[in-house]
């Protein structure tokens, strides 16, 4: 049994960049979610348009990379319009419902046969993030011990998307903490009360949901850089989910709760899977367990945090960095 | 009546003919006319025409389901009516949201209680005040063009928690308040956003007699200053002790208006609301509560 290379693996995991990307979502929907109340199941979809919007700039039309990332950011404002102006007048679980529903949308659209000249369809767009890692000023080479070790240009990606992680988790707070900041969270407390002094709710909700949405964008760039390229299975809903559960491991409307909670999250992913094919490799496992579980560690892992999801919401259910009493405060 | 024109244009001769219940005031700050409410086939509101005199206190009684809160929801912008006008110091309110009608100067609570939870006393007070340059999205990250005005806005603040006795829960979560300190918190919370006039949906609904008391005693305060109220109430003795003049609803419609006095001796209001002794020989004192 070899802990050296499980813990690698899981520490890798967890300071890498599939780390941050999803910290820097999960801190987008902190924004939308933790303080303004906004149930945004489709924050995949702003990781997709940035990632695209960058990629398409890039590999489609030729343009160059520092054009096509505001453009990418750009279309998640104009996703973020076209969702919440007609529905966020409405209850909030039509928000919701909506989200899902055009996240995936927008998926399916992206890898369909007509849009193939412009997004790639199924085969998706490559070589992208070139005048990126022109960037780089790493020697090359590996960094780090054993297996928990990167290359030079992910390690020039996760110095970028944790300096952004930073960036945003300030940028947040500092919001957060302003007057509007204060109607932002009045609002999620109780809309009525907040329009009857005056506030107009809708507004704000949508300038939350802008740059919550910006932010996931942002994570979707960081993702198209680190693999220089995009791919629309890289969008599937579960990427919401997980980016959900991160925030909810972490903790809602506190600072650290998405980061720490992305971190924990692929820690914790990438450990119990290394767990279990080290257990199977030593022969630790009956063969018709062993047999079983060959190949599908990545599915169990998640399972298994599953699992711990739900003994977290049992025991600790306002997250790690969350305050218990906030849960009893009726609204 | 001097004023007709200029405040009422509506009220040409044939309007007041055809609006005998809805009695005219020297001063009205606030005028309705025609405002019909339904629900499917039920006429939740329907009222021909009705004034509020400035700076006065007014209740709205009436039995359970007569249309208060919904005249108080059309009102305030909350909920729209199938048709009517109405004017806020002569302007018209019809198809404004909400919160255009709040910043014009009409303020509201809510019958069940409102208050922020998760926000503390303080802030919930501070999110009231109008106008604030630090609640625009481009001047939330430059600190220093709101912290004076911050700093205002919590003074302030501050002053109305000491006058509603809520001081010393200030930096306290606004969920941790009693039922009736809620009710103090949302009272005073609209008098931090500067209204005209304040609409009361049950100001003392579930609070202890001797918290009503003291929530009577800064209504009374707040109309000396010359903020007109309007407030809806079941407690009768409330009632008769505050109120200027009393507006009787019942199905949707305005029953009577008047003084209090006069109201409560009208045999319709009787019938329709407060109801007859069961045995008038014995004591009328004692009964109520």
């Amino acid at each position: 049994m070899d802990f050296d290379i499980i813990f690698g693996n899981a520490a890798r995991a967890g300071l890498g960049p599939q780390a941050a990307i999803f910290a820097l979502a999960a801190i987008g929907l902190n924004l939308h979610f933790g303080y303004a109340g906004l149930l945004n199941f489709g924050q995949v979809g702003f990781m997709m348009l940035g990632a695209y919007g960058t990629a398409i700039v890039v590999a489609t039309w030729g343009g160059s990379l520092w054009l096509g990332i505001p453009f990418g950011l750009g279309l998640c404002v104009a996703f973020a319009l076209a969702l919440g102006i007609p529905t966020l007048r409405l209850r909030s679980d039509y928000f919701a419902i909506t989200t899902i529903a055009a996240a995936e949308i927008l998926r399916l659209l992206i890898r369909s046969s007509p849009a193939t000249d412009i997004t790639g369809g199924p085969f998706g767009l490559q070589a992208i993030a070139n005048s990126f890692f022109d960037l780089n000023f790493l020697p090359d080479g590996r960094f780090g011990w054993g297996t928990f070790s990167y290359s030079s240009n992910q390690l020039w990606v996760m110095i970028v998307a944790w300096i952004l992680v930073v960036l945003c988790s300030a940028l947040v707070l500092a919001l957060i903490r302003s007057p509007w900041g204060r109607v932002v969270r009045a609002i999620r407390e109780d809309e009525d009360a907040v329009l009857s002094l005056g506030k107009n709710t809708v507004a704000y909700k949508l300038q939350a949901l802008v740059i919550g949405g910006v932010i996931g964008g942002l994570a979707g760039v960081i993702d198209a850089l680190q693999q220089s390229g995009v791919g629309s299975e890289n969008f599937e809903p579960q990427v919401t989910f997980f980016a959900w559960a991160a925030l909810i491991l972490g903790g809602l409307a506190t600072t650290v709760g998405p980061v720490v909670g992305a971190v924990l999250f692929w820690f914790l992913r990438e450990g119990v899977e290394s767990f279990i094919r080290e257990l199977s490799e030593q022969g630790w496992l009956p063969n018709a367990l062993a047999d079983f579980l060959d190949g599908a560690e990545g599915a169990i892992s998640i399972a298994l945090m599953g699992i711990g999801l739900v003994a977290l919401m049992a025991l600790r259910p306002q997250g790690i960095f969350g305050r218990r009493r906030n849960l009893h405060l009726g609204t | 009546m001097s004023g007709v024109t200029t405040i009422r244009p509506e009220l040409t001769q044939a309007a007041l003919e055809a609006a005998p219940p809805g009695r005219l005031k020297d001063d009205p700050i606030l005028i309705t006319f025609g405002m019909l409410k339904t629900f499917g086939g039920i006429r939740a509101v329907d009222i021909d025409h009705l004034e509020i005199e400035r700076g006065t206190i007014t209740a709205i009684i009436g039995p359970n389901g007569a249309g208060k809160t919904t005249l108080f929801n059309l009102l305030t912008g909350f909920d729209r009516p199938d048709r009517g006008s109405w004017r806020l110091d002569g302007r018209l309110l019809g198809g404004l949201p909400p919160h255009r009608i709040a910043r014009l100067g009409m303020v509201r609570t809510f019958q069940l209680t409102k208050s922020l939870s998760r926000l503390t006393v303080l802030e919930n007070m501070a999110v009231a005040a109008q106008t604030q340059r630090g609640e625009r999205l481009e001047r939330a990250l430059l600190r220093w063009l709101w912290q004076p005005e911050e700093a205002r806005v919590r003074e302030r603040a501050q002053g109305l928690l000491e006058r509603f006795g809520l001081a010393h829960m200030a930096d306290e979560q606004a969920g941790t308040l009693s039922g009736g300190q809620r009710k103090l918190l949302e009272m005073a919370r609209a008098l931090m956003a500067d209204p005209t006039l304040v609409m009361l949906d049950e100001p003392t609904a579930g609070v202890n007699p001797a918290l009503t008391e003291s929530l009577l005693e800064h209504i009374r305060e707040l109309n000396a200053e010359g903020v007109t109220i309007v407030f809806v109430e079941h407690n009768m003795d409330v009632v008769m002790d505050i109120s200027d003049w009393v507006v009787v609803m019942a199905a949707g419609r305005i029953l009577t208006e008047g003084p209090p006095q006069e109201v409560v001796a009208n045999e319709e209001v009787i019938d329709a609301y407060l109801g007859r002794p069961r045995d008038v020989a014995d004591g009328e004192e004692g009964e109520d509560a």
